[in-house]
């Protein structure tokens, strides 16, 4: 009995080995708007290099991003203490590199030592350096047992310190390949600049799925460099393409007529719509709109007027969210429920217009001196949805008697305008939200910072106000009870709220299009979106060739 | 003929220095020129945005940018292109083929098309005969370069045949042009009348003439064909110098962009200097000797 039952999976394994030779690879397609500027993990600072560091890199922590709470990988524990200054991890046991290189605890010493090299100035490092100082970084454990540790030591507290290794995909110390030998379930292949980059299966990559096969699933994912999104859609519609990890709402409303099943909507992403206004002592601007500008009630009267409900009918056709501050509704944690995004009422606005001192003359709106409220407000040049934006926040401001005027300039221009000269007086920009800690936020709210927009690189705080976020934000950052950060920065939203330094209008939906060939798919609305469970996904014929691998790891 | 050689070598080499000189103060002086968008990164520390900002600050003087820059253009050395972060050389050695051979394709494919067109034009000489190919031109001639591209890229056509339809009408409308000035020359009445068929007069006569005059559009076509790779290949997604080109324009990446103009400086300069040449040689062996010089 046993013979027979032997002989027919045999028999069946050498069918399905023969079925998978005679067919072709299982392959993921889909694309990147551009080159990677970088295989090397540590300097990834654009969404191309991003992408490659996520399929390749193998990390010690991850966040589901479905569930949103850390999951260890090639640490099976680790443990934070010191208030964020100390982390101790034990690392995952008989793991090795693509290239065959044993997992050691030198690894990630040596990947540290690297990332924390002041002369890299890697975003992914930076967000360590929370004081100046060395990072201390030594293996733990002992062979005799065939534990291996690592305890990594910060000058600092450092704010979410077990999420930031999220980010962290360890390097080989030891390995000739340097960067190309990896730890995550697929290994760069092959790159033809301008045209692709091919990632192949990690034959050593250490998860099995529920049933002990060796994951991932695909032999390949093959990322085409395509950065007209018209040309993207024509071959996703044609089957060249699985997966569109992002679309925008008109595309994917036209999609969604002709293929139900490919598109998905994920609901509210993470990233903002907002608006701000000039509030630079120096900035070249006259006196009279200064004061509008940092007076709490025009930004409040103009946040009111705004009627975000209309922009996300027409301008996102329904695939947005009316903003309610920084944090978005799928950052289920750390948002501050009791917040109501603004009414866009023609006369809660109108009162607060008052109250600052705005009056009516005839059709237009003037400040207490006479001067006619006329602004202009920048954007990106080529963002449609911006574009759009704009026509019905002018529309909306007219009802007031205010005069908008639209310019839009091209992204390093824009730039210029708001970081080096200020020459502006309001902007519309989107921001990319990747991490749903508010620490991430860091730069944007504390005045020192230069990423504080509206008013950068302050010596002191210019208002009270934004003392008490510099105090929140300090504190919410020192602090590893998550319980007592959520009251702190609760807090600031709150602020954020009643002062409005910022506009937040939507958080625009996270869609994409799907081939109904791809299967496990789990969208979620944390970056990236379709492939964050990259190992179990599986294309057409990756079940021939799941079996394929089984085979080659029996053998 | 050496010296003409000399003389062209040496308007080659000035024009080439002075273009690449006013590419780079054209781009110094644009908006938006030494801004880095990573300065809007949330993630990156206080020290590392100043660092950012001290790498763009090395280009801000144009003058010491552009002798450094030549300096390592003698030596093979065109500068590190910051929006691709990779030696420019590197990247043109990948992606100047491409675009070679979609050049090659293009102009070829456009001056045939133009030229057979505008033979067929003048041969048959019938009222309307040029109907057709003049739609056909006026109409490529009125469609910019992209909505080209985007039509044949709609109907599968490889980009390649968008830049000889860019090419294409020019050549024609001088083709014809040129051809029908010669073909009303007294030399023409004069064969025609003599009863040489009409294939031998065009050929013989009319197209052989207009030869030197038809050889200098290519140094124009050839920077017509350029000019349009760029949107061709933005909108085809063809891994080109064309697209390198967009990229850098948008990144106000210096050395990327001075290198491009140079290059493209260089190849139109030195098609029609070959035209030149080619015109001088033509001229040397059919023109008679003046009356009175004696023989070699």
């Amino acid at each position: 009995m046993l013979m027979r039952c032997r002989l027919t999976r045999f028999t069946m394994a050498l069918m399905l080995c023969g079925l998978a030779a005679a067919s072709s690879a299982s392959e993921l397609r889909f694309c990147l708007r551009i080159d990677p500027k970088t295989f090397n993990p540590l300097l990834v600072e654009d969404e191309a290099s991003q992408t490659v560091r996520y399929l390749t890199g193998g990390v010690l922590i991850r966040l589901n991003r479905y569930t949103q709470e850390l999951e260890g990988e090639l640490a099976t524990k680790w443990k934070v203490s010191e208030n964020g200054r100390r982390i101790d991890f034990d690392l995952r046991p008989g793991v090795r590199f693509s290239d065959g290189t044993p997992f050691t605890c030198d690894d990630v010493v040596y990947t540290m030592r690297e990332l924390m090299d002041p002369n890299l100035h890697s975003p992914t490092g930076d967000v360590f350096r929370s004081a100046p100082g060395p990072v201390e970084s030594r293996c733990t454990g002992s062979s005799a047992t065939g534990s291996a540790g690592v305890t990594v030591r910060f000058p600092g507290p450092v704010a979410a310190l077990a999420a930031q290794f999220d980010q962290v995909a360890i390097l080989s110390a030891h390995s000739a390949a340097k960067e190309s030998a990896v730890l995550g379930p697929f290994a760069l292949g092959e790159y033809k600049p301008g045209a692709y980059v091919l990632l192949r299966r990690n034959p050593n990559y250490w998860k099995r799925d529920a049933n002990g096969h060796p994951l991932p699933y695909l032999d390949a994912i093959r990322l085409e460099i395509q950065q007209n999104r018209e040309l993207e859609l024509l071959r996703f519609r044609r089957g060249e393409l699985d997966i569109v990890n992002k679309l925008d709402p008109e595309m994917y409303d036209r999609l969604s007529s002709e293929m139900p099943h490919a598109v998905v909507d994920a609901g509210p992403s993470l990233d903002w719509e907002i608006v701000f206004f000039n509030q630079v002592a120096n900035a070249p601007l006259p006196e009279y709109k200064r004061r509008w500008f940092r007076s709490d009630d025009f930004r409040r009267a103009i946040s009111e007027g705004i009627r975000r409900d209309d922009l996300v009918r027409i301008v996102y056709r329904g695939h947005a969210r009316a903003a309610v501050g920084p944090v978005s509704t799928a950052n289920r944690f750390w948002l501050n429920s009791a917040l109501q995004p603004p009414s866009g009422s023609q006369t809660a606005a109108l009162a607060l217009l008052e109250h600052a001192g705005f009056r009516r003359s005839g059709s237009t709106l003037v400040d207490r001196d006479g001067n006619r409220v006329e602004f202009s407000m920048i954007t990106n040049a080529g963002n449609k949805l911006h574009e759009r934006t704009l026509a019905l926040i002018q529309q909306d401001l007219a009802r007031f008697g205010i005069q908008l005027n639209v310019v839009t300039l091209d992204f390093p221009s824009l730039v210029e305008r708001i970081s080096r000269t200020f020459n502006y007086e309001a902007v519309l920009m989107a921001i990319t939200n990747v991490d749903l800690d508010p620490s991430a936020q860091m730069n944007i709210w504390v005045s020192s910072a230069a990423n504080h927009q509206w008013n950068p690189n302050q010596k002191t705080p210019a208002t009270p106000w934004e003392a008490e976020i510099d105090k929140l934000m300090a504190e919410q950052g020192g602090s590893q009870d998550r319980d007592k950060r959520k009251i702190y920065f609760d807090r600031v939203q709150q602020i954020a709220a009643d002062k409005v330094p910022m506009l937040f209008l939507v958080n625009p939906n996270a869609l994409s299009a799907v081939s109904p060939n791809v299967k496990n798919v789990t969208p979620a609305v944390l970056a990236p979106q379709i492939y964050w469970n990259v190992e179990h996904l599986q294309v057409g014929n990756a079940l021939v060739s799941q079996a394929r691998n089984a085979l080659v790891n029996q053998r | 003929m050496l010296s003409l050689l000399l003389r062209q070598a040496r308007r080659i080499l000035l024009t080439v220095l002075l273009g690449g000189l006013l590419g780079a103060t054209l781009v110094r002086l644009g908006p938006g020129f030494g801004v880095d968008e990573r300065e809007l990164d949330n993630r990156l520390s206080a020290d590392s945005q100043q660092a950012i900002r001290m790498e763009r600050a090395k280009e801000n003087n144009i003058a010491l940018f552009y002798v450094r820059y030549l300096g390592g253009f003698l030596h093979g050395d065109f500068g590190f292109s910051r929006s691709l972060n990779r030696p420019v050389a590197e990247l043109l050695k990948e992606r100047l083929p491409l675009t070679l051979e979609s050049l090659g394709y293009g102009v070829f494919g456009g001056a045939s098309m133009g030229l057979v067109l505008a033979l067929l034009t003048v041969w048959w000489r019938a009222p309307g005969s040029d109907l057709v190919p003049a739609l056909l031109s006026g109409l490529c001639l009125a469609a910019p370069a992209a909505i080209i591209a985007l039509v044949l890229l709609w109907i599968g056509v490889a980009s390649r045949w968008a830049i000889a339809l860019v090419v294409f009408p020019h050549v024609y409308r001088y083709a014809k042009n040129q051809l029908i000035a010669t073909s009303q020359s007294p030399h023409v009445v004069a064969a025609e009348a003599k009863g040489l068929s009409s294939w031998r007069v065009l050929w013989a006569h009319v197209f052989t003439p207009a030869a030197p005059q038809l050889a200098a559009l290519a140094g124009i076509s050839v920077s017509l064909a350029f000019g349009a790779s760029i949107p061709i290949e933005v909108i085809c997604d063809t891994p080109g110098v064309g697209q390198l080109a967009w990229r850098a324009a948008m990144d106000r990446d210096l050395p990327m962009l001075v290198t491009i103009t140079v290059l493209v400086a260089l190849m139109t300069l030195v098609v029609n200097s070959l035209a030149d040449l080619a015109l001088a040689a033509w001229k040397n062996n059919t023109v008679p000797p003046a009356a009175g010089s004696a023989p070699a």
